[in-house]
């Protein structure tokens, strides 16, 4: 069963995994009071659970920012999102620039909960750089879990980001244990020099 | 323990059902490696249909409960349909270890027929190998149940590499190849369709038995895989497991699934745990070899810094791309052993890293670099070339470089390739527990081995 975005955000926040400030806005009016609460620049999202793809079916807006452009926004998407009814508005304030990285889960027949982290955006199927380990993984696993990466050096560009990752890899090892969660997706985590956040969530438990 | 396999690697007494007097016959041929092995224990040769005769001298019986004796391990060969029987008896008997040598069970889709058999086993406690496997194996028990003759497949001597085998045909041609090494055999077990003994009770047993100091794996899937995971923890740290998963790709996991009836497990899935339980990949056959090789004779190095001592200055070259290629390096020599080493070796020998003794190098000259060598602080293992076509390299260089091998507690290699008179050197250094390789990829990728696995034991979690 798909967890429901906020819901699923939640369960990251309880682990102290950072993700991106979102929330559901209704109309044009929340989205655009959400726009000036988190500052600056908003991406809009149209979630359904008839599309599992958002970007693919056309349902993510991103970088839109001043209430005329917000206003446009808001109703092209919802004019998009019409044919996946039921859906929801998402708004999410704009991830800073960074390295995309996906961190994901699996559930394995053999062996159980599987972790995965690998270099993301437009270089996972090119690339295919990525590494996997059975949960529950100590610190050692998740040192070697990076340092296993080809893209080590873009993924970590300094100590400080390689420790953020490392500390969320063993929180996010921990919270799918211990809320058997069978697939998820965190796809992208932007990671930046002082840290990361997770642009997007799927969690199926 | 689950289950105990002791009495079936150490049996003191064996019944060989579809024991043959027809020299064709598995059951002919497994009776025979018996009695060729020097196998000591008590023979019970088992033929339904058999009369009073004899099979090579010893009495047949038509069934293990006509025995009436202890027996330790039954060796089944017969066909597939009339396996349940001869187990239920052997249950009845009291029989302690089964090894099915049969096929014709699940790897052709006859899973009600192993389901049977596995039931049977259950019900008298019996610890069954296979069906359709070659069994086991062991020289220094003299257990040997391969239905595989000795001419066509050489016999490994005793040692300390244990080499566990899903597969068969992979396992007689590794076996076959072992025998050429010159490190030694512990216990083979090949266990096939696992239908119930199983990996983790093997790797349980071997975690156990002292004369194993390296496995030598190779599967197909496990059927437990979190007890896999358990017991891979214990075992790992305590002994190198070298592995060789077949269908690590897509299409190899396909021709997996009509193999031994296993399923290949997703091959992520396996990698993953490989690396993070300390097993020790090998990505083909000839790994599988280099690396039991340096595990099964060499200390675990204490750093990456590698002394190369060559007399051929292009294998020498080679040989430090190769160690930088694995992600070792090049020894920096100490300061005192550049001033020594100046003074012992012909001005011609530049005293660097590699160092190269050039094409004239005797006996003496070997002797005087690795005397130094050997003991640099800055040093932590060695790779030794010696190349046999050189005018100064002979049987006096190979016994110098034995001599230095027993002596230091330093991994140490050497590369040396060439024809006859070179293998005779390779097998003078083999047999006295010096590994030899004949490329430099061989020797430093086992190298990389080595510190990798040292790098995993000494891990801080």
């Amino acid at each position: 069963m798909l967890l429901e975005y906020m819901n699923a955000k939640k369960l990251l926040d309880r682990y102290g995994i950072s993700s991106i400030e979102s929330a559901y806005v209704k109309d044009t009016e929340s989205a655009i009071e959400f726009s000036s609460k988190v500052g600056g620049a908003i991406a809009l999202k149209a979630i359904s659970e008839k599309a599992l793809h958002k970007s693919k079916a056309g349902l993510v807006m991103l970088n839109i920012s001043g209430s005329e452009s917000i206003r446009k926004a808001f109703g092209e998407l919802s004019k998009r999102a019409h044919a996946y009814a039921p859906y929801k508005i998402l708004a999410q304030k704009m991830a800073g620039s960074g390295i995309e990285v996906i961190i994901g889960g699996r559930e394995d027949q053999q062996f159980g909960k599987l972790l995965l982290i690998g270099l993301g955006g437009i270089f996972v199927e090119s690339f295919r750089d990525f590494a996997v380990r059975v949960c529950p993984i100590t610190r050692y696993d998740a040192v070697e879990m990076i340092r296993q990466l080809k893209s080590k050096d873009i993924v970590t560009y300094n100590g400080k980001a390689e420790n953020e990752l490392t500390s969320m890899l063993m929180k996010v090892s921990r919270m799918i244990e211990e809320n058997s969660i069978s697939e998820l997706d965190l796809n992208p985590v932007i990671v930046r020099e002082d840290g990361y956040d997770v642009v997007d969530i799927r969690i199926i438990k | 323990m689950r289950m105990d396999l002791k009495p079936m690697m150490n049996p003191k007494s064996v019944a060989i059902i579809g024991a043959s007097r027809d020299p064709d016959k598995v059951g002919h041929i497994i009776l025979q490696n018996y009695i060729d092995a020097g196998y000591s224990g008590a023979l019970y040769p088992i033929n339904r249909n058999a009369g009073s005769e004899t099979i090579v001298g010893l009495k047949v019986y038509k069934s293990v409960l006509e025995v009436k004796k202890s027996i330790d391990l039954a060796v089944i060969s017969i066909p597939a349909p009339a396996v349940p029987d001869a187990l239920e008896e052997c249950g009845k008997a009291g029989v302690k270890t089964a090894v099915v040598v049969s096929g014709g069970f699940a790897e052709i889709g006859e899973v009600a027929l192993q389901d049977k058999i596995v039931e049977i086993a259950k019900k008298y406690n019996i610890a069954m190998l296979g069906p359709n496997c070659l069994g086991i194996m062991d020289p220094s028990s003299r257990v040997d149940t391969l239905f595989l003759p000795t001419y066509k497949l050489s016999r490994p001597k005793s040692g300390n590499v244990s080499f566990v085998s899903q597969s068969g045909a992979v396992g007689s041609t590794v076996l076959d190849l072992i025998a050429k090494e010159g490190f030694g055999l512990a216990k083979f077990i090949s266990y096939g369709n696992a239908a119930y003994v199983d990996e983790v009770d093997i790797l349980e047993y071997l975690l156990h038995d002292k004369e194993t100091r390296v496995i030598v794996m190779y599967i197909e899937g496990v059927k437990r895989g979190k007890e896999f995971i358990e017991i891979a923890k214990k075992i790992t740290k305590v002994k190198p497991v070298i592995i060789i998963k077949g269908g690590m790709t897509d299409a190899g996991a396909a021709a997996a699934h009509s193999h031994t009836a296993s399923l290949a497990g997703n091959s992520q899935a396996y990698e993953a745990v490989f690396r993070q339980f300390g097993f020790i990949i090998a990505k083909d056959l000839s790994e599988l070899l280099y690396f039991a090789k340096a595990f099964s004779t060499e200390p675990l190095p204490l750093g990456k810094r590698v002394a190369i001592i060559t007399n051929g200055g292009g294998t020498g070259v080679l040989t430090a791309d190769s160690v930088y290629l694995e992600g070792l390096e090049l020894a920096d020599f100490s300061e005192n052993t550049k001033v020594a080493l100046r003074k012992v070796l012909p001005s011609l020998v530049n005293i660097r890293n590699p160092l190269d003794l050039a094409g004239d190098a005797d006996e003496v000259r070997y002797d005087n670099a690795l005397s130094l060598v050997t003991n640099d602080p800055n040093v932590d293992m060695l790779i030794v070339i010696a190349l046999f076509q050189t005018p100064g390299a002979d049987s006096t260089v190979a016994s110098k470089l034995i001599y230095y091998k027993k002596k230091i507690s330093k991994p140490m290699v050497v590369i040396t390739a060439g024809s006859d008179y070179t293998q005779t050197h390779k097998t003078m250094m083999e047999s006295s527990g010096l590994p030899v390789y004949d490329s430099p990829m061989a020797a430093t990728s086992s190298l990389t081995k080595l510190l990798k696995y040292k790098e995993y034991i000494d891990r801080d979690l």
